[in-house]
């Protein structure tokens, strides 16, 4: 089902655009969401309970973040490499946690999966949806996200108007984080059922894609997600109709219907003025 | 603001995209240990008396449940089996070169390369460390001391296709594979001249490729849309992402076939095309020893049993007699060589 594959970059994005909205480019969303993958394996196989599971998906994928905050938010440095430097520390942790609790050479893991609640659908997908709707109501209507609005477009106004940025972009980045981390446990529970070394594939950046894509708007954003799903879902239903064409050019298709459709709506900068500028105060 | 122009948007993702590009390649690449590779011929020292080394390089992770950690096995083998040294790297072919001389300057005896892409850099650099012997798994090119096994897996995949092609009630089967690359294409031609064989109306699905290594979700995705394709039988050649194949077959009720490893334990096999790398490597390795070791293709297969093929005990009862009586001749027909399975060279 197209909503069950594209809910890991959905829900990544989804987080991210809040991020993104207080300033915060959270280059290391990939590196979140492998380690909620994993840390989200090893509890629900450890209890046995896929909640439980997820729980600690979210953990991982939010300590992640705030750890990248503390270096960007209060020490300033450069959200790229703090960013860049997070996936690493993911792969490494969980490459070499992975091989020394289920060994060198490997094991096809079995985890419990989560449930579905109505028909085929689960808990996951319909929190992505309903986050879809109040993220956007959070970020337009209420005082919170004016606030957050103002710190990544123009941080020394918010701070003169007594919000600290530092907070608010915190807050930022923690969401950024929880989703990545769901995300990924929910790539490693919801889907798969197990767990495989770097088994995120690139999905991070996909979803940092899909934050321009979706013109930072939540809703946009999850629509994005659904449509970069569908044209992958796609590629495979071509490829298994035995279409005449090189599978690179069919694995290529959905991020050409994302270039295609960014050059047709995406003209005009809608992206936070102050995005991925570190924000000293008094400076 | 502090003057400073303001970098674009798109150019922080695309500084972002470049600097993970890099540290990837990085974090793969310091897998070499970092022995700048000389340039002009020098002896590697050569082991000290009665140590045996022996190195492995492999394109992938070795905890893949498939082709890598079937050959990092087969090392421990070696280590346990026969006291060696042993050593192991995941090494990209583009810096194949710097690792194999690397591991030839600290007088390893052998060296391993799992995958016919350290052939030609094997080649290459054998010529200068006579003292070891370079070993790649596939590949054309040999040398007194450069050779390669050949493990001829096709044999195994063209039963499994016969079992497949036999057993299928839709009269469809498929395949699904990381990549599109000559080593997998051949098994799974294979595979498809199997099924021929032993059913001429069967009809194959093209092969269909998901193009990321350890991308469980998407082996996932890419066998459903072959099962709504009607396929009830499908093989994989997909490495640690396999669970995604056998999850999606156990869900909806078709059959999956292990390949590499023997996975009949895995929910929805019902049979493995599998190989034993252990007693293979085991065998080179004693005889570079005993330096009986001559620079040759060796062609490893179901007569050695080092490639074998397995119904899962308990889809057994399934299959009916004449078809089982079937596949066990096939097999003794290709162990003796009766019946020689394609296989492409590559």
């Amino acid at each position: 089902m197209i909503l069950q594959y594209a809910t890991p970059v959905a829900l990544a994005a989804t987080g991210e655009t809040i991020g993104q909205k207080s300033g915060v480019i959270y280059i290391g969303l990939e590196g979140s969401m492998l380690a909620g993958a994993f840390f989200a394996m090893l509890a629900a196989q450890s209890t046995g309970s896929p909640w439980i599971g997820l729980v600690a998906g979210i953990a991982a994928g939010l300590l992640l973040a705030l750890l990248f905050g503390w270096f960007t938010i209060r020490r300033g440095i450069d959200q790229v490499v703090v960013g860049t430097a997070i996936n690493l520390l993911a792969l490494g942790v969980t490459g070499t946690i992975y091989r020394t609790q289920f060994g060198k050479s490997g094991t096809l893991l079995s985890v419990a999966k989560l449930p579905p609640v109505f028909g085929k659908i689960d808990a996951v997908e319909i929190l992505l949806l309903l986050s879809a709707i109040g993220l956007t109501w959070v970020l337009q209507k209420s005082a919170l996200g004016l606030a957050l609005r103002a710190t990544g477009e123009y941080p020394k106004a918010a701070e003169a108007a007594g919000f600290s940025v530092a907070r608010l972009r915190f807050i930022g980045v923690a969401c950024s984080g929880i989703f990545a981390g769901l995300a990924g446990a929910y790539l490693s529970l919801g889907i798969s059922g197990s767990f495989a070394e770097n088994m995120t594939a690139g999905r991070g950046f996909v979803a940092i894609a899909m934050v321009t894509f979706g013109r930072w708007k939540p809703m946009w954003v999850l629509a994005a997600a659904l449509l970069i799903g569908f044209a992958e879902s796609l590629q495979f239903t071509l490829q298994a109709a035995g279409v005449q064409a090189p599978y690179q050019l069919l694995i290529a298709l959905p991020y050409l219907v994302a270039l295609t459709v960014l050059v047709v709506v995406g003209r005009g900068t809608v992206a936070p003025a102050a995005l991925a500028e570190p924000y000293v105060k008094g400076d | 603001m502090n003057g400073k122009s303001r970098i674009s948007y798109s150019s922080i993702v695309m500084k972002a995209k470049i600097l993970w590009g890099l540290a990837l390649a990085v974090i793969v690449g310091c897998g070499s240990t970092g022995d700048t590779a000389k340039t002009e011929t020098k002896e590697g020292a050569p082991a000290a008396s009665g140590e045996f080394k022996v190195a492995l390089l492999t394109l992938g992770s070795v905890n893949d449940s498939g082709w890598n950690s079937m050959a990092y096995e087969a090392l421990n083998g070696i280590k346990s089996d026969m006291s060696a040294t042993v050593d192991n790297q995941e090494v990209p072919p583009t810096n194949a070169k710097d690792a194999l001389r690397s591991y030839a300057q600290k007088g390893y005896n052998l060296v391993f390369g799992h995958g016919y892409e350290y052939n030609e850099p094997m080649a290459a650099v054998g010529p200068d460390f006579k003292d070891t012997i370079f070993i790649s798994s596939s590949g054309g090119k040999t040398a007194s001391n450069v050779g390669a096994f050949r493990f001829y897996l096709e044999q195994s995949f063209y039963l499994a296709g016969m079992l497949a092609a036999k057993q299928s009630k839709t009269g469809v089967i498929g395949s699904v594979a990381v990549l599109d690359i000559p080593s997998i294409n051949s098994t799974l031609k294979a595979y498809e001249a199997g099924a021929k064989a032993a059913n001429p109306n069967i009809k194959v699905l093209p092969p269909v490729y998901f193009g990321v290594e350890n991308d469980i979700a998407k082996a996932k995705q890419l066998t459903e849309s072959i099962i709504a394709q009607k396929a009830d039988f499908v093989i994989h050649q997909a490495n640690a992402a396999a669970k995604g194949v056998f999850d999606a077959c156990a869900e909806k009720g078709v059959s999956a076939l292990g390949s590499n490893l023997n996975q009949n334990s895995e929910k929805g096999v019902v049979a493995s095309a599998f190989i034993v790398a252990k007693p293979a490597f085991l065998q080179l390795a004693k005889s570079v020893k005993d330096k009986t070791f001559k620079g040759e293709i060796v062609l490893v297969g179901m007569d050695s049993g080092t490639i074998d093929f397995e119904i899962n005990p308990e889809y057994k009862s399934k299959v009916p007699a004449d078809l089982i009586k079937l596949l066990d001749e096939t097999k003794e027909n290709i162990r003796t060589g009766k019946l020689v399975v394609p296989k492409d060279e590559f």
